[in-house]
């Protein structure tokens, strides 16, 4: 599966990487918020007025990868998410309980629900084709390129829009600090969507060669799957990009990962630059796309020339694991 | 409130409500609010009857007659002024 087109917003400012380069300054405090684009150059005015903002990220890197692949309307839109679209549902909650369950105004209901990202960007295209959301916490963006993969093993020629988007507002903020998410490592929040077909074109900035899901596994279980990864890339990858977090609860399994694939492997915790949220394997898929493409890696002093495969690895402390691994073309 | 005030107040309740992207000096009071002018829709309409509910406490008992009542601002202050109940005090 080749990625010809991938758009992110993220609390590293990597929208408009391509005329502007990225620096890469991890974030500050405790809750990183996505640095947002001017959307009126991308969204007719009169329809981002009812947009919150995890529908504005998701719409917006949707019609910037389509733009870039030179795709007016995909074949598929596959859209993970965990939390949804966390802001219309609490302006909905909170009214539902200050106006005793009466007169509710209908905007936010309709755009509360989980699916109202990969709608829009099917209204705005005008687009009647698979549309499909995936919400599964962790794994959401994993399931949603699996079924990518699936529907271009189905539908050769095919072009899907894939991605996924979560927001973090100050409620959730307020709720997830409180369970002690953020202890060691801040909140985050992004968008980023790919356009993916079977086949190679002079657009493909990298290929997707496999999507792992493993839910708690024990250390053989991983172990194993780490080591078929490797001799699957000819024990050749060039970096690791983890989602290990400071003191992170699941240090034990990075270590055991990194193990396998070997201690001088170069690693990258992109979480820094991201903050915690359960779709962040979705930024770092673009972070690797993006590396691949320009042939090489330049950040936290480390420096790649012509990488051939960056693997991404995640492990949720929700117990979802996953594996994406990614490959020049 | 006299009519005057009242038109001014919808327009301000209105771009709230709606989240419209523009200043109550760019809406015309007697400019049709649907399709044409500000180019709402029938969610807008929506908005516009719980507006209408909980600002002015005017429940439109017939729905047919919507489109009538929320032609333009002017319109919909004028059923306003013959609707509403005088407050207590």
């Amino acid at each position: 599966m080749y990625i010809n087109g991938a758009s992110a917003i993220s609390p590293l400012p990597v929208f408009d990487a391509m005329t502007s380069g990225i620096s890469f300054i991890p974030g500050e405090g405790n809750r990183l918020t996505a640095y947002e684009p001017a959307y009126n150059n991308l969204i007719d005015p009169k329809l981002i007025r009812r947009m919150s903002r995890v529908i504005r990220m998701g719409v917006a890197t949707a019609m910037d990868a389509l733009r870039q692949a030179g795709v007016s309307n995909p074949d598929a839109i596959i859209t993970g998410t965990a939390y949804g679209c966390l802001e219309d549902t609490g302006i909905f909650l909170k009214r539902l309980v200050e106006n005793g369950e009466e007169m509710l105004t209908p905007t936010a209901f309709i755009q509360s629900t989980h699916n109202t990202v990969g709608a829009q960007v099917a209204l705005l295209l005008k687009c009647h084709s698979y549309n499909n959301t995936y919400v599964q916490r962790a794994q959401s963006f994993e399931r949603s390129l699996q079924d990518a993969r699936l529907w271009l093993t189905e539908h050769p020629g095919a072009s899907v829009l894939v991605g996924a988007a979560d927001e973090l507002t100050d409620y959730s903020y307020a709720l997830l600090e409180r369970f002690g998410l953020y202890r060691h490592q801040a909140g985050g929040e992004g968008a980023a969507y790919y356009l993916v077909t079977d086949a190679a074109s002079e657009k493909s900035w990298a290929r997707v060669d496999q999507v792992y899901t493993l839910f708690d596994p024990g250390p053989e279980e991983l172990q194993d799957l780490a080591a078929a990864l490797l001799q699957e890339a000819s024990g050749q990858i060039d970096l690791l990009l983890s989602g290990e977090e400071e003191m992170d609860y699941n240090a034990d399994q990075y270590a055991k990962v990194s193990s396998v694939l070997g201690y001088g492997l170069p690693v990258i915790r992109y979480k820094k630059y991201c903050g915690v949220y359960p779709t962040a394997t979705a930024f770092a898929s673009w972070l690797a796309a993006w590396w691949l493409k320009a042939g090489k890696v330049e950040v936290d002093g480390l420096q790649l020339l012509s990488p051939g495969r960056i693997l991404i690895y995640q492990a949720d402390p929700s117990g979802y694991h996953s594996f994406i691994l990614l490959s020049a073309c | 409130m006299n009519r005057e005030q009242l038109v001014e107040e919808l327009k301000q309740q209105i771009i709230e409500q709606l989240n419209l992207q523009v200043q109550p000096a760019d809406i015309v009071a007697s400019d049709p609010l649907f399709n044409e002018g500000l180019g709402l829709d029938s969610i807008d309409a929506l908005e516009l009857i719980v507006l209408m509910q909980q600002k002015y406490r005017i429940k439109l008992a017939n729905a047919e007659d919507g489109p009538k009542i929320f032609q333009s601002v002017d319109t919909m202050a004028d059923f306003i002024l013959a609707n509403q109940t005088p407050q207590a005090g």
